[in-house]
């Protein structure tokens, strides 16, 4: 056996034996008289789902009222709806005590790059966030409402969140770097009726006003009735003709000696509006219920990452990222939230891990990307800062190579790189960590617990975990209703776009999007997307958010972006951009450069493509219609599957043989 | 390689990643500070140097990665042109 067969790390028995997932499963088999453990329990949670649903409702007991009976109406995992005669408050759940110890310890950690530190023990934060719900309330702010936030990832933004969501109104929130066209194509389908903000935000040493991006995105929601500035920079809003407050403000007139009563609402009620941008039309509202969210963060991150009291997360994210909402669930698991916002390079190069050692964070979440930077620099944490209270780091956002597993082994310390897999879609994951479980080079450790997910291969056969062989390449299903799975599409009453974004490709299925190998550790590898959506240095990356900007250009006729494989580049992927131009125009420097300065000022930096090329024509099917999909897969290598649906199919050689996109292969599907 | 082309060479670069097209505008002379003016991130700085030793096939020890070396126009060039052995 050399290095390579050999797992990277192997949890310490005597670890794995105190582990939340230990008790549950021992708890599982003196419940069921079965002696389940290993591949037999995870199997045992795919196909008798109902019990294992109905087993960790109890084990985790979250908060609730009504009858835990039937925990599932439908077998259909498009219709399906989970514990129809419960309620609960997702606010509730998130800010109740453990016991008197747990009121005073950290509840919230927020740290930022320009040294602001703030603590916040859990009777502090549900202080805060319970004077900030009865302003809310008294500002009219009540159930069904959607509340839109540009926000840092910080302690107001969790006040402000929790606040809304605990009076039953829906949370929405991005980060402040995106430009005026983005924020409204997400917010303005909500109609929101208030608007969190802040004026300014630090990067890099240096501090970003939002002032002169918020007038054109103020006045694109004409429903907001009330703004309310999270930082206090009211200078940021003035002139915009509507009610300004600070959330200081808030919390200072709703404060109150009474504890306030957190209406509890049915499973579905809607708690998040996610986004998602995709081939065609606007970004997605992906909207996510109250017990579908509380009910599988707390299965990821109690079962799959045993995270407890003695827990601090720092997950590098933005509001804007779905990872903002799951390490704020945290808190459910009694575990402290380090929130920190800005550079992770500023003002040293190894910033962020002086602030994981410093606030003593024991669950570090990364990107890829951050790991790229960190091997590219010859950094050395474990030199250089006390990580010894680290125990684990997650990551997700890209496809994590199998490099990163020895550089963290050799270069952060002898604790698990758990890669963690889902998304927006379901505000959860599908593969991800396990603390009874070895970690292997590239795999996540196991699929998540209670969820049916397999590989979906060009026979129509699907491979379940540890059924697979690890060449076998396959589109991510999941065969059996979720608690996650998103309660519907706002603005999407027949639930058409709903339906064709999950299920229209295979019926009964939810089909993820995803290229997965399942393992024969039972493991998985994620690939890289398998739809036109792009995942570029991490970040979800919608065509049609680039193609209704570049309309504008004159000199373009047809466009087509793509995600293309690059070894080299962070994620593993780059942007490419094809483009069919109009007579007489020429693809100069001038032009490459306009091209590219829009789509950064527009829409953000992950937008701007690596390469832009020029192209006679762009395949397409018969009736007209482009297809990215061939176009995807002669840039990638790939033999194109439909190639009599093409009225133009020798132009993919042409773009296999193009000097600035030939060379690069993808894995073939199996 | 000439001072001259590996200045332009330098602008193109900054332009084609970061600034398309006015690097030159935004930088107000060749001692100004990259990260002072917000011309190069850190991630910027890193990329900086990977695409230097892609073009020119060359090592650069991480340990040089800082201000005194690569904060500007005139330290880069002055850091990199013997490296290449102009």
């Amino acid at each position: 056996m050399n290095g390579r067969d050999a797992p990277v790390f192997v949890p310490a028995p005597d670890v794995a034996a105190r582990s939340q997932l230990a008790d549950f499963m021992a708890d599982v088999s003196r419940s069921t008289g079965r002696a389940l453990d290993g591949p037999a329990f995870s199997r045992w949670a795919a196909t008798d789902w109902r019990a294992f649903w109905r087993h960790f409702l109890a084990f985790a007991a979250p908060v609730v009222e009504g009858a835990p009976e039937p925990v599932c109406v439908g077998d259909d995992v498009e219709m399906a709806r989970f514990f129809p005669g419960l309620r609960l408050s997702y606010t509730e759940n998130l800010l109740r005590s453990a016991g008197p110890a747990d009121d005073d310890a950290l509840a919230v950690i927020a740290v930022d790059e320009t040294g602001r530190r703030a603590e916040w023990t859990r009777r502090e934060l549900r202080a805060r966030v319970e004077a900030t719900a009865r302003s809310l309330a008294a500002l009219g702010v009540k159930s069904g409402d959607r509340v839109a936030a540009i926000a840092r990832n910080d302690d107001r933004a969790i006040v402000a969140c929790l606040a809304t969501t605990g009076l039953g109104a829906t949370w929405s929130s991005i980060g402040p770097d995106q430009g005026p066209e983005s924020v409204l194509a997400r917010f303005a389908q909500l109609q929101p009726t208030l608007l969190f903000t802040v004026g300014s935000h630090p990067y890099q040493g240096a501090t970003k006003p939002l002032a002169p991006r918020l007038r054109a995105v103020v006045q694109g929601l004409p429903s907001v009735r009330t703004l309310v500035a999270l930082d206090g920079d009211v200078a940021a809003l003035e002139g915009l003709a509507l009610p300004t407050r600070t959330l200081a403000d808030l919390e200072a007139q709703g404060a109150a000696q009474e504890p306030f009563a957190w209406p509890r609402v049915p499973f579905d009620h809607p708690l998040f509006v996610m986004f998602s941008s995709g081939t065609t039309g606007a970004p997605k509202c992906i909207v996510h219920g109250v017990g579908g969210t509380l009910l599988e963060h707390l299965k990821e991150q109690r079962l799959h990452s045993d995270f407890g009291t003695h827990d601090r997360l720092l997950f590098t994210t933005s509001c804007g990222w779905m990872m903002w909402n799951w390490q704020l669930s945290a808190l459910a698991s009694h575990t402290t939230v380090v929130a920190y916002d800005g550079s992770p390079t500023w003002p040293t190069p190894d910033a962020l891990w002086r602030v994981v050692a410093e606030t003593r964070t024991t669950v570090f979440g990364t990107s890829p990307a951050f790991l790229q930077y960190c091997r590219d620099l010859a950094l050395v944490p474990r030199e250089a800062h006390d990580l010894s209270h680290l125990r684990a780091v997650q990551s997700t956002g890209s496809v994590l190579a199998d490099r990163f597993y020895d550089w963290v082994a050799e270069n952060v310390g002898s604790l698990p790189l758990q890669s963690i897999s889902g998304g927006t879609d379901v505000l959860g994951c599908f593969v991800l960590g396990n603390p009874l479980l070895p970690v292997w080079r590239g795999e996540a450790q196991c699929t998540s617990l209670g969820l049916d997910v397999r590989s979906l291969h060009g026979d129509g056969s699907t491979r379940a975990p540890g059924h697979g062989a690890d060449d076998a390449v396959g589109e991510l299903v999941c065969a059996n209703p979720f608690p996650s799975r998103p309660v519907c599409f706002f603005n999407d009453p027949d639930g058409a776009r709903f339906h064709a974004a999950y299920f229209g490709q295979n019926a009964g299925l939810w089909t993820h999007g995803d290229f997965v190998v399942l393992t024969r550790h039972g493991g998985a590898r994620i690939l890289g997307r398998s739809d036109g959506v792009m995942n570029i240095r991490g970040i979800r990356v919608g065509p049609a958010e680039i193609y209704a900007i570049l309309q504008e250009f004159d000199e373009i006729r047809q466009v087509m972006a793509l995600e293309q494989l690059a070894e080299g580049e962070i994620g593993g992927t780059r942007l490419v951009l094809l483009v069919v131009l109009k007579p007489g125009a020429v693809l100069d420097r001038p032009l490459t450069l306009r091209l590219k300065k829009e789509l950064s000022h527009r829409a953000s930096m992950v937008h701007v493509p690596a390469a832009i090329v020029a192209v006679d024509e762009l395949p397409a099917t018969h009736n007209g219609k482009l297809s990215e999909r061939a176009a995807r897969d002669a840039v990638n290598g790939r033999e194109p599957a439909n190639l009599v649906a093409l009225k133009n199919p020798a132009c993919l050689a042409t773009l296999r043989e193009h000097p600035e996109l030939g060379g690069r292969f993808a894995p073939r599907a199996g | 390689m000439t001072r001259t082309d590996m200045r332009q060479l330098l602008l193109d670069w900054l332009d084609d990643n970061y600034h398309f097209g006015e690097a030159a505008t935004l930088i107000p002379s060749d001692d100004a500070s990259f990260l002072d003016n917000g011309i190069l991130d850190s991630l910027g700085f890193v990329a900086l140097i990977v695409y230097l030793e892609d073009k020119f096939h060359i090592t650069i020890d991480r340990k040089s990665l800082n201000r005194e070396n690569f904060d500007s126009l005139n330290k880069i060039l002055s850091f990199v042109l013997p490296r290449l052995g102009a």
